[in-house]
């Protein structure tokens, strides 16, 4: 067969694949067996269909579940937030598709707020582009810049979609986790480092990016200058790009300064920042996030965009862009959203880690974000005779939805396949919630040990 | 001496990597895109625009007053995520509607699944069914998009045209005039073939395929095992008393077809971006994999407003005043007002028998923009960009809707858009026929 003998020429796996494939084809089987056949998955999404999200988010749906794992406030968005979306809902012409890159007052808006922060110029159209969402944002750098033969360092524990979105583009993800210092009192997130060394021997010259993510998700770590520059001095030497998830950019609390990695020398031209809509607003619904860049990047990132989704929605861009002039004018003020929701928050975590001191757990305080993780082993539940073949955070969470009807994320989620069972008695919990809540979880917590 | 300190060289290996292109290589071939030059022509210079394809129309009363409630209402939860494959309300009604068309239960956590627009429901479909080695075939014209998406997905798009036959003496061409030749069609189905693209109604042409058309699809896809894209997002735009059968309905089909809808054109709220596709779990649910894995939520009070306007078209569904029948009555009026216009000044209309886009040949206009030997750019293309720059008036080259090598195949039409208030049809006149009043005067 011509084509049996072309396909040879291929390497490995692929040549074993195809000749059984031929094989099988040429086997006369039944009709649905060789549907099942045809009709499968791709190489590119091969194992990756199950998700900690769909499994724990279907539990948690149950309205008297007091839910405190996924990342979703159940606080109000801004009130003027809501308005700007009610006036551009009014607005016929904003019915329509606008820019497929981004909506010109977006991007106009955002190069501002931007411009402000880096303190460089950024051009709306060529630096900017608008995705669905920061998990849109992240889809369209990997898909654009990252493929077959390419390294990506993720940082442990990661938020979990990097590690399956580089693998569906075809890339090997290289874990390096955070760990507690030595000595150290391991319940701050500032606690929880990188090792230079052991970071620096992750870097070679396949290695083509590296995803930071601070403020970090699930930690709360936000990375000071001295620990950015260790990065960046390892991109520059191997020149590898920065994919930087800065999602929670604004959810920093007292004594801690956001700072952005593409402002550091050398890295503008190789990094490209990720922010989220849903996160600056607490509207995570409106799926609205951009990445910011350096030009000869940002084209492809558009290139990925044109032909995956090609536009996103115009009415929440635009009111998006209304909101952001509001506060892009009292950037000076302390009544800024930006800096009025970290404010919030912070009384939210300290009562958080309050609740969960008050049961005997030492919760790792986050310096930014809105998650705190906490280990549960001093709690010695047994769950031995659960039979599910899952890390014991996953069977926690679980036994904890029914029967102390409260729920948190199992934290094995966001490592490597490697590292995943060192941490299994991590969990983690959501704390940008309303006070009846965060109530409610209190009431919980203090009657843990009464049965 | 002093010492010199040698500029250091970059290793071999940095040096391989400097010189490597820093995208990859998925984005070879895909990176030129016809809507980005022809959406910032008509932003620039045109007058009235004809062009890209969306209604200056607004949306029905109900969908912006739904839309209104669900934002003016106490549940600010809409502002938060909703379940990732599809607003709870959504699916239900689009698991409802679509199980009544189809004539089957359908579930909606399992067969329906919410997309950013139906662009994002093609791309989930490529992504999740096409890889490296496979063959789709896509019928010609076709919307430009699903070339890029094939190859994107490291697939060979395999073309086969819709030829015209002569119409009748002294009628107007139709879309139904363009057909694919059966012979053809069959030769072009391979053992790599793994999906063909269905677009019915078909942009840009507006041709709605026949029922015997389908069922030769149909035919060779069970043949050769393929699956079948149905994008059917002009589903409510037929004329003419024509219907619009489903593939998915036929013998055979449903367990290997998706189908792709869409709210921008169902509702004419193109900004929207809601899309949805409709299908067996056995293939849904890897797009589910592909779609948790992208952009994992849609906006939800989109979905919500989307679903309340569902809901208000099953109640009046096959009545007078149900949305579906208006708007196909309305856009058949104004179908047959552009194709006078047309007619009046020597273009000749293709009558299309869905959509709200026709095709025209501009051979009587040939002399306004002089042929260009040896030009690399098809000549639709340089004649719709001097019409936009000239006249004013913006419409798209039908080689934008064929592959690189059949671009000069068909290179005498351009594609107009006639979701368009009156004014702006009427303004369309007004320069058409100006236009052809300079052409005649001495």
């Amino acid at each position: 067969m011509l084509f049996a003998s072309r396909s040879f020429c291929c390497l490995g796996i692929r040549t074993y694949q195809l000749r059984t494939d031929l094989l099988s084809r040429s086997i006369r089987l039944s009709a649905s067996d060789t549907m099942a056949f045809r009709h499968k998955n791709t190489r590119r999404i091969e194992g990756l269909d199950s998700n900690v999200w769909v499994e724990f988010t279907k539990v948690a749906a149950d309205p008297s579940i007091v839910n405190l794992g996924q990342g979703l406030p159940d606080i109000c968005p801004p009130s003027y937030v809501k308005e700007e979306l009610a006036n551009a809902a009014a607005v016929d012409r904003l019915n329509q598709y606008t820019r497929g890159f981004g909506h010109p007052s977006l991007v106009k808006v955002l190069s501002q707020v931007y411009e402000r922060v880096c303190g460089r110029k950024i051009d709306p159209f060529t630096d900017i582009l608008v995705t669905v969402g920061g998990y849109g944002s992240l889809f369209s750098t990997i898909q654009a810049l990252i493929e077959e033969g390419d390294e990506v360092i993720i940082i442990e524990p990661f938020y979990d979609c990097y590690e399956p979105m580089v693998k569906m583009a075809g890339a090997k993800p290289v874990f390096i986790p955070l760990r507690h210092k030595k000595g150290g009192n391991a319940a701050s997130s500032a606690d929880w480092v990188l090792d230079p060394a052991e970071l620096a021997s992750k870097f070679n010259s396949k290695t083509k990016a590296i995803i930071l993510n601070t403020p970090h998700n699930p930690i709360g770590k936000v990375f000071t200058r001295e620990e950015l520059q260790v990065i960046s001095d390892l991109c520059i030497k191997h020149d590898t790009l920065c994919i930087s998830d800065e999602v929670y950019e604004w959810l920093v609390y007292k004594g801690n300064k956001h700072i952005k990695i593409a402002t550091l020398p050398g890295m503008w031209e190789r990094t490209i920042t990720i922010g989220s809509a849903g996160k600056t607003y607490s509207v995570t619904g409106w799926k609205l996030g951009w990445s910011i860049g350096p030009q000869n990047l940002i084209k492809h990132l558009q290139v990925v965009h044109q032909n995956t989704l090609y536009t996103c929605p115009t009415p929440l861009q635009e009111a998006l862009a209304q909101a952001f002039w509001i506060d892009y004018k009292r950037m000076d003020d302390p009544d800024c959203y930006f800096y009025s929701l970290p404010r919030e928050l912070e009384s939210k975590r300290d009562r958080m880690a309050q609740l969960l001191q008050e049961v005997g757990l030492k919760p790792v305080i986050p310096d930014g974000g809105y998650f705190m993780i906490v280990d549960v082993s001093t709690l010695n539940v047994d769950l031995s005779d659960v039979d599910e073949n899952q890390p014991y955070d996953y069977k926690f969470v679980k036994w904890m939805i029914t029967s102390k009807k409260l729920s948190a994320i199992p934290l094995s989620a966001f490592f490597g396949p490697e590292t995943k069972r060192q941490f299994e008695k991590y969990i983690r919990f959501c704390f940008i919630k309303k006070d009846s809540t965060l109530d409610a979880a209190e009431v919980i917590l203090k009657n843990w040990n009464k049965q | 001496l002093p010492l010199v300190k040698a500029p250091s060289s970059p290793s071999l290996s940095l040096q391989a990597k400097m010189s490597r292109p820093v995208q990859a290589r998925r984005l070879e071939g895909v990176d030129k895109n016809i809507w980005v030059e022809f959406v910032k022509l008509a932003a620039t210079y045109s007058t009235v625009n004809l062009g890209q394809g969306f209604p200056d129309f607004p949306p029905p009363d109900f969908l912006t007053d739904a839309f209104a409630r669900v934002l003016s209402g106490e549940e600010h939860m809409l502002h938060q995520y909703t379940r990732a494959f599809g607003h709870p309300p959504l699916v239900k009604i689009l698991a409802q509607l679509f199980g009544k068309l189809l004539g089957r239960d359908l579930d909606p956590m399992t067969n329906v699944m919410v997309t950013v627009g139906a662009y994002q429901a093609l791309f989930c479909c490529f992504q999740a069914f096409v890889d490296e080695g496979d063959e789709v075939i896509i019928i010609e014209p076709f919307f430009d998009c699903y070339e890029p998406m094939v190859k994107m997905a490291g697939g060979t798009p395999v073309f086969v045209p819709l030829r015209p036959k002569a119409p009748k003496d002294g009628k107007l061409m139709s879309s139904a005039d363009w057909h694919l030749d059966p012979a053809e069609l069959a030769s072009k189905f391979s053992e790599r073939t793994k999906a063909i693209v269905l677009n019915s109604p078909n942009n840009p042409l507006g041709k709605v395929f026949s029922r015997g058309e389908l069922e030769l699809i149909a035919d060779l896809c069970v043949k050769h095992d393929a699956l079948c894209i149905s994008d059917e997002v002009y589903e409510w735009l037929v004329y003419d008393g024509k219907e619009h059968i489903r593939i998915a309905s036929l013998q055979g089909m449903w367990d290997r077809t998706v189908i792709i809808g869409s709210a921008g054109k169902t509702f004419s709220a193109t900004g929207w971006k809601v899309g949805w596709t409709v299908g067996p779990n056995r293939l849904l649910q890897h797009l589910r994999t592909m779609h948790q894995n992208s952009v994992y939520h849609c906006a939800t009070a989109m979905q919500e407003a989307v679903a309340q306007g569902f809901q208000r078209e099953l109640e009046h569904y096959g009545k007078p005043d149900s949305y579906f029948v208006q708007l196909s009555k309305e856009l058949q009026q104004k179908r047959d007002q552009l194709v006078q216009s047309l007619v009046a000044v020597g273009m000749k209309p293709i009558i299309p028998e869905g959509t709200y886009f026709l095709v025209a040949d501009i051979s009587e206009f040939k002399s306004d923009v002089p042929d260009v030997p040896n030009s690399d750019e098809p000549y639709d293309s340089r004649f719709a960009k001097w019409m936009v720059k000239n006249k004013g008036l913006a419409a798209i080259p039908l080689s934008a809707f064929y592959c690189g090598a059949h671009k000069n195949n068909y290179n005498r039409f351009i594609r107009f858009c006639f979701a368009k208030e009156e004014a702006t049809l009427k303004a369309a006149d007004d320069i058409l026929q100006k236009w052809k009043l300079e052409k005649t005067s001495p």
